[in-house]
């Protein structure tokens, strides 16, 4: 019974958390390749030859940085995307934490990640590394609602805030079809949540690297598998709720869920390679004023489904 | 299934962690430290209340108080005098009465937990602690509640967009004009250069 | 100790270079961008290497100790043209850019492999003032408020809000000479608000910039128009990748700059300006403001005063370029948007130009007077230091903004000297066409 529900999810969870950053790491480089970078070497290698060199690099320090929380920073990163990741069900048994307001706990992954990057931003007592922490609230604030809004979307025809009812309420459309405005709005709040390409405006390349320019050695690598964690964590959520999770024919559910996941990170990687970063301030505007109504439409959409059937 | 002893174990770390961390809110130097004390105490008290089997009330905790004390911090950082928060400074007032406060408070607490007699009644077997708790808050109201979290939310929004810079009239820095209330007439709410302001108030309300 | 395994490991990566450019020193990031085997970071901190590239001016010398000592260990140095530290006795420099991705390699395997020892801090790592334990709580100042802790002021609601009247405090702060973001050899007093700009003060000036050599060989003799345009085309290019890698978007930097490399008569920036569009470059980027008003624009000249709806352009006064048709594009908002679009059609007019004097075989009729990618060059006007412009136009954008527009103004004087770029496989294909 304990190694049922005690190990096994653990177990589960490190696994998807070391298995799932290395595959971004590698498919990241992978579509940096093919759009002309000029990358010599082991695809499969790079990021672990990455990691030896974080690792024996010197952690080094700023003047008068909040050194403890600069150190945990990345650390409760990481630890958010394990979270998320233990919500994920492969299979309608295969669940790390079965809650029953699994949909509302990610929520509060992607609300505490906002006070964790800025914090990661704040505590290094340097300029850049501080606006980029102060831009990233204005980003998560912008994006927290549309999460929330499109999530309430699909637990609306399952009746339950539960991922693993979610899933099974797809069981004769699946929510990408069903609510076709909400997976690519989630896209976006997945790019959001993890500074990725377009939406990287906490550690972008105007800020020498944000809240990461003054990071180096171990903290850094901790910092980079923490984003890449977090990006395979939201696919899991995202595949979960709009994809039909472990649902499919002829294969078993853990590897249609590792499919769709790997579809999800794949559109993410790709559009963090071939979009330029955007604008601070026309981030926040199109957020409030294009996608905010959006998922308002999403949610009025669901709700008049749900009461339609 | 009987996890007894490891849920009281997790209780007691819990508990602690809140208690410590809410007393560090008051002994850090910097406004940013003692939200995200707080913060964490509160963290603590919902991981507490999911034991409870509170699940709604222990994540929704979670998730208010990250985005509640994110937008604290950053506030009190960007109004008061010290640069970013890093610098040091005290973070209580009142030494005396506050502390009086927070001891009594405590112990007034401590006191009802301790010699209240709870009553016993284990959960019903099909119970749906989500569900429950919406029917037991809003009962009937949930239509009415809903609505007004919309109309709360859009009159947010819209106090920012209208007193953001980009105003209804045009970019607040290039001192722009509201339109006239009648044709060519003069700016509506604009008070006049040469009277002061008691003056215009006043003339205000005959119109 | 012995090397353990994954130190061997570690040595396995594209090596971490961050540039600090000095005169002339920018040849480096495009040879570098195409290398297989390194990485251009953008933050000392994430760096194994420090590339400087190119003359470091002796006052100049003392921030560039700072950057060195920002490498975190087991970290070296490489000199490119450039002569080394005193106080780095061991540093190694090179001259031949060809030989530099190679060298860098080699150093970083070294300091992994821990055959060469990593470079020594050169200043004393202490706060560069006492902290100042004045007021109630030893923040430095009276009351609450104010003072310098470790001689610098604190963040203070000394300046209004310019934008919007939501006061915050302020931060005042210094940036540069190498900062990557920067024209290499700028530095600047910045004050902000969150991340708008409050006050930017130029503090040193731009290095100067070199132009191909055909410009100066324009100001001698007649020279043949295409070579003329497909040098103007390079820089352009050069400009634009630094412009796209600043808003994050490497792989369409690295299209500009294969563009670059495989310049001949017959290119075409068709596919360059699609990719530009359809991806949403001119839209989502940070391209709203550094609007320049039209004297500033003639302060600036070149393409920068097209942008802004000045269509003074020298090639229509000679001769040859009347005969190929040529009359000046521009365009009017003179803001960053409308600068490098403004970039991209001459560009594109470049290209087109240089298509049809190739085929015609046109060369330049007047020499007194020609019109550099910088701007007007003649005897009584060169194109001279603007970077104090700077400090009319930045205040009140946002970070992104200002770095966008500084990225898209060509403020550097021009330099006496041609530029010195060994690239045997450009040059060989310029011959023949």
């Amino acid at each position: 019974m304990i190694l049922n529900e005690m190990v096994l999810p653990i177990i589960v969870v490190l696994a998807v958390l070391v298995g799932g950053a290395y595959s971004v790491a590698v498919m990241d480089r992978v579509i940096a390749t093919r759009l002309g970078a000029p990358r010599a070497g082991n695809p499969w290698l790079s990021p672990l030859t990455r990691g030896a060199w974080l690792l024996v690099q010197q952690a080094n320090v700023t003047e008068a940085p909040d050194g403890r929380a600069w150190r945990l920073a990345p650390a409760l990163y990481l630890a958010l995307a394990a979270t998320g990741l233990a919500l994920v069900p492969w299979s309608e048994t295969l669940v790390a934490t079965d809650l029953a307001t699994s949909v509302v706990l990610w929520g509060s992954v992607e609300a505490l990640a906002t006070v964790v990057i800025f914090l990661h931003g704040w505590s290094a007592n340097a300029p850049l590394a501080l606006i980029g922490a102060y831009r990233y609230v204005a980003l998560g604030l912008s994006y927290l609602l549309i999460s929330m809004f499109v999530l309430i979307g699909v637990a609306l025809p399952a009746e339950s805030l539960q991922l693993t009812q979610v899933v099974m309420s797809q069981e004769g459309l699946w929510n990408v079809v069903r609510q076709p405005l909400g997976l690519p709005l989630f896209l976006v709040v997945g790019l959001g949540m993890t500074f990725w390409g377009p939406l990287n405006l906490a550690d972008s390349t105007d800020l020498a690297g944000g809240t990461a320019s003054e990071v180096s050695g171990p903290p850094r690598l901790v910092w980079d598998v923490a984003r890449a964690a977090m990006l395979v964590a939201f696919s899991g959520i995202a595949a979960s709720a709009f994809l039909g999770g472990w649902l499919g024919p002829w294969l078993s559910g853990p590897l249609w869920m590792v499919v769709k996941m790997l579809a999800v990170l794949a559109v993410l990687l790709w559009l963090g390679r071939v979009v330029p970063r955007v604008a601070p301030e026309r981030c926040v505007t199109g957020m409030w004023v294009v996608l905010l109504p959006l998922a308002f439409v999403d949610l009025i959409w669901a709700g008049v489904a749900a009461l339609w059937q | 299934m009987n996890h007894g002893i490891l849920v009281d174990i997790a209780f007691l770390l819990l508990a602690v962690l809140a208690v410590v961390s809410g007393w560090r809110v008051f002994r850090t130097d910097s406004m940013v430290r003692a939200s995200f004390f707080l913060l964490l105490s509160f963290i603590a008290v919902g991981a507490i209340m999911l034991l409870l089997a509170a699940e709604y009330l222990g994540v929704a905790m979670f998730f208010m108080m990250g985005v509640e004390m994110m937008v604290m911090a950053l506030f009190m950082v960007m109004f008061m005098m010290n640069p970013a928060g890093l610098n040091p400074m005290v973070m209580v007032h009142q030494h005396r009465i506050s502390m009086g406060a927070g001891v009594t408070a405590f112990l007034v607490l401590g006191l009802m937990a301790l010699l209240t007699r709870f009553p016993n009644r284990p959960l019903p077997a099909g119970l749906e602690p989500v569900a429950s708790l919406g029917h037991e808050m809003l009962g009937g109201s949930m239509l009415i509640f809903e609505s007004a979290a919309v109309v709360l939310l859009a009159t947010m929004i819209g106090v920012v967009v209208l007193s953001s810079h980009r105003g209804r009239y045009g970019a607040a820095n290039e001192g722009s004009l509201p339109p006239g209330l009648a044709p060519g007439g003069d700016p509506a709410g604009k008070p006049k250069e040469d009277q002061d302001g008691g003056h215009e108030h006043h003339h205000h309300h005959h119109h | 100790m012995a090397v353990s395994w994954l130190h061997r490991l570690a040595g396995l990566t594209p090596v971490p270079v961050f540039p600090a450019l000095g005169m002339g020193g920018d040849v480096v990031l495009r040879r570098l961008a195409q290398a297989t085997n390194i990485e251009l970071v953008g933050s000392p901190r994430h760096a194994s290497v420090l590339l400087v590239a190119g003359g470091v001016q002796p006052d100049l010398l003392e921030a560039l100790r700072r950057v060195h000592d920002q490498l975190p260990w087991p970290s070296s140095s490489l000199w490119f043209r450039c002569e080394p530290l005193p106080e780095l006795e061991d540093a190694t420099r090179i001259d031949d850019i060809e030989a530099l991705p190679g060298a860098l390699a080699a150093i970083h395997r070294e300091l992994l492999l821990q055959r060469r020892g990593s470079s020594p801090r050169l200043l004393p790592d202490n706060p560069p003032n006492p902290w100042e334990g004045l007021g109630d709580d030893g923040h430095g100042g009276e009351g609450m408020m104010g003072g310098v802790p470790y001689g610098r002021p604190m963040a203070m609601n000394m300046h209004d809000d310019i934008r919007d009247g939501l006061t915050l405090d302020s931060l005042t702060f210094r940036i540069g000479p190498f900062f990557p973001a920067f024209p290499p050899g700028m530095s600047a007093e910045v004050t902000v608000q969150g991340d708008l700009v409050q006050s930017w003060t130029t503090q040193s000036l731009p290095h100067l910039v070199a132009l191909d050599p055909v410009f100066h060989d324009a100001r001698q003799r007649s020279v043949p128009i295409a070579r003329l345009e497909l040098a103007r085309v390079r820089y352009h290019l050069h400009r634009l990748f630094h412009g796209l890698r600043l808003a994050g978007w490497e792989s369409a930097a690295l299209h500009v700059l294969h563009l670059a490399m495989r310049l001949t008569s017959d290119s075409r920036a068709d596919a360059l300006r699609r990719r530009l569009e359809r991806y949403g470059f001119f839209y989502l980027a940070a391209l709203d403001g550094g609007v320049l008003e039209v004297e500033q624009a003639r302060r600036v000249g070149g393409p920068a005063s097209r942008a802004a709806g000045l269509d003074d352009d020298l090639r229509s006064e000679d001769a040859n370029y009347q005969r190929l048709g040529f009359s000046p594009v521009f365009h009017n908002a003179g803001d960053t948007r409308a600068r490098w679009q403004q970039i991209l059609a001459e560009i594109e007019q470049s290209l087109q130009l240089a298509k049809q004097a190739a085929r015609e075989d046109l060369h330049t009729q007047n020499s007194v007077a020609i019109e550099t990618p910088r701007g007007p060059w003649s005897d009584e006007r060169c194109p001279t230091d603007a970077s104090r412009l700077l400090d009319e136009i930045i205040p009140g954008l946002e970070w992104d903004s200002a770095l966008a527009t500084i990225a898209s103004l060509d403020i550097a004087a021009l330099s006496d000297w041609p530029l010195v770029e060994d690239k045997p496989l450009t040059r060989s294909e310029e011959r023949s066409s």
